[in-house]
């Protein structure tokens, strides 16, 4: 079974997604914050990363740049709420870019694209 | 006594506040801090990237595997503009609406992730100008779009988010309201004079050599008479000529040795500041304007913009520009 790291700081969104995903055959794994994300990013060595990019501790951005850093064949999707994140050109580091919105589909299918 | 000056070109009103003399130290600002880590723009990582539009040394033919790159262009990953579809142009009662047509493309100006562009040699600035050119030109051809607009953020505060340098550029389907007003300003001038106003303004600085920061036989960098922010620097071409796409490669040359050298004594003056430079040059659908002369402006940020700025369109400017041309010229 494919393992999947959401890291995002909203309890209810991973909640949220956890099922989701786990619902489309997933395993699911979480961290709340980036320290955290890049933490059981090296432990746990998901084949997929969902990573939220306003958190408190750490920019998404720098997560994500430090997660290709240690492995760049492992794809992340950002998900954000905010679409200007994607005038950093840091964002161009990801695999996808997703808004986040109540239909999960699109995000869904770019987890499908990345995995499947 | 402060001092309300107009441009010229724009008839805007700057206030030069010379109350507290100020010095290039007054305004030193933290260093562009390079975060590290994974860097799509880095050789290794074209994958990471939309695939390049144009490439130097290797062209187009093999873009698919791109090797020993010295400079790449590439469509934004993330466009604010999308360059698929008609324009679907349509009235909403008053409003005028279109769809988001353009292109959107960043050019990665240097193989090399620590360099900055203020340092680059003047035959890499050059290829980055020839880059712009070739760009403007190859849009030229798609006629929904009527202007290019060239930038570069320089550190964060001016908007850069990656310290791999890089600019960009956005054509666009309309011409933006400062380019519209400059060659309205112009045609005003040259209707009244029969003279191009750049051309005069070049003319005069020369003369007066007071704004002048450096020249050379073809360029010429000022500080214009009425600036919007601190060390504000205009390079203009010393002869008449309205579009940056019709010059040729011994005028990159050349313009690379000046912009350099401008950078270079701004970076000295005030280490590690943040900028944004653009380019004005004539839309593309002109044909070669008398009363319009392209030209770079580049921008430190230095002051902020607030409520008094957005409100009147005024700037306040703490340095007069022949203070900052001085202490320009003095700084290598």
């Amino acid at each position: 079974m494919k393992k999947i790291l959401l890291v995002d700081d909203e309890a209810n969104i991973c909640f949220i997604y956890s099922e989701e995903l786990r619902d489309e055959g997933y395993s699911v794994i979480s961290a709340s914050n980036g320290e955290e994300g890049l933490r059981r990013f090296e432990d746990e060595n998901p084949d997929l990363v969902i990573l939220d990019i306003h958190m408190p501790d750490m920019n998404g951005i720098d997560v994500l740049r430090r997660m290709k850093t240690q492995n760049p064949a492992i794809p992340v999707i950002l998900s954000s709420a905010f679409p200007e994140f994607k005038q950093d050109l840091g964002a161009w580091a990801s695999d996808e870019y997703v808004v986040k919105s109540s239909n999960l589909q699109q995000l869904k299918d770019a987890v499908h694209r990345q995995l499947d | 006594m402060p001092e309300l000056r107009k441009d010229p070109v724009l008839g805007r009103w700057i206030i030069i506040s010379k109350e507290r003399s100020k010095r290039p130290t007054d305004f030193l600002v933290e260093k562009f801090k390079v975060s590290g880590g994974f860097c799509p723009l880095c050789p290794g990582n074209e994958d990471k990237t939309p695939r390049e539009v144009l490439s130097y040394p290797h062209n187009y033919s093999s873009a698919d595997t791109p090797k020993d790159w010295q400079i790449r262009v590439v469509p934004n990953k993330f466009p604010a503009l999308v360059i698929e579809g008609d324009l679907n142009k349509e009235g909403e009662g008053l409003y005028d609406k279109m769809n988001g047509i353009g292109a959107h493309e960043v050019i990665i100006e240097s193989p090399r992730h620590e360099d900055d562009f203020a340092h680059l040699s003047p035959e890499d600035m050059a290829l980055v100008f020839w880059a712009y050119k070739c760009r403007i030109e190859d849009l030229s051809k798609d006629l929904r779009f009527q202007y290019v607009m060239v930038f570069k953020n320089h550190g964060r505060a001016a908007g850069a988010s990656l310290e791999h340098p890089h600019s960009q550029l956005i054509a666009l389907p309309v011409l933006p309201r400062l380019i519209v007003s400059e060659i309205e300003g112009g045609l005003s001038y040259y209707n009244y004079k029969e003279r191009c106003i750049f051309c005069d303004i070049v003319k005069q600085e020369i003369k007066n050599e007071i704004r002048v920061v450096c020249q050379n036989d073809d360029f010429i960098t000022i500080t214009p008479f009425a600036p919007k922010t601190p060390f504000e620097m205009w390079v203009l071409p010393k002869r008449h000529s309205s579009s940056f796409r019709g010059e040729s490669d011994r005028s990159m040359n050349s313009l690379a040795q000046i912009f350099s050298e401008s950078l270079q004594r701004l970076d000295s003056c005030i280490p590690n500041v943040p900028y944004n430079f653009v380019l004005h040059t004539q839309p593309l659908r002109s044909d070669k304007l008398e009363y319009f002369h392209w030209h770079f402006e580049i921008v430190p940020k230095l002051t902020s913009i607030a409520g008094f700025e957005w409100g009147s369109g005024f700037y306040i400017n703490p340095m007069p520009p022949e203070e900052a041309a001085a202490f320009l010229r003095e700084s290598l």
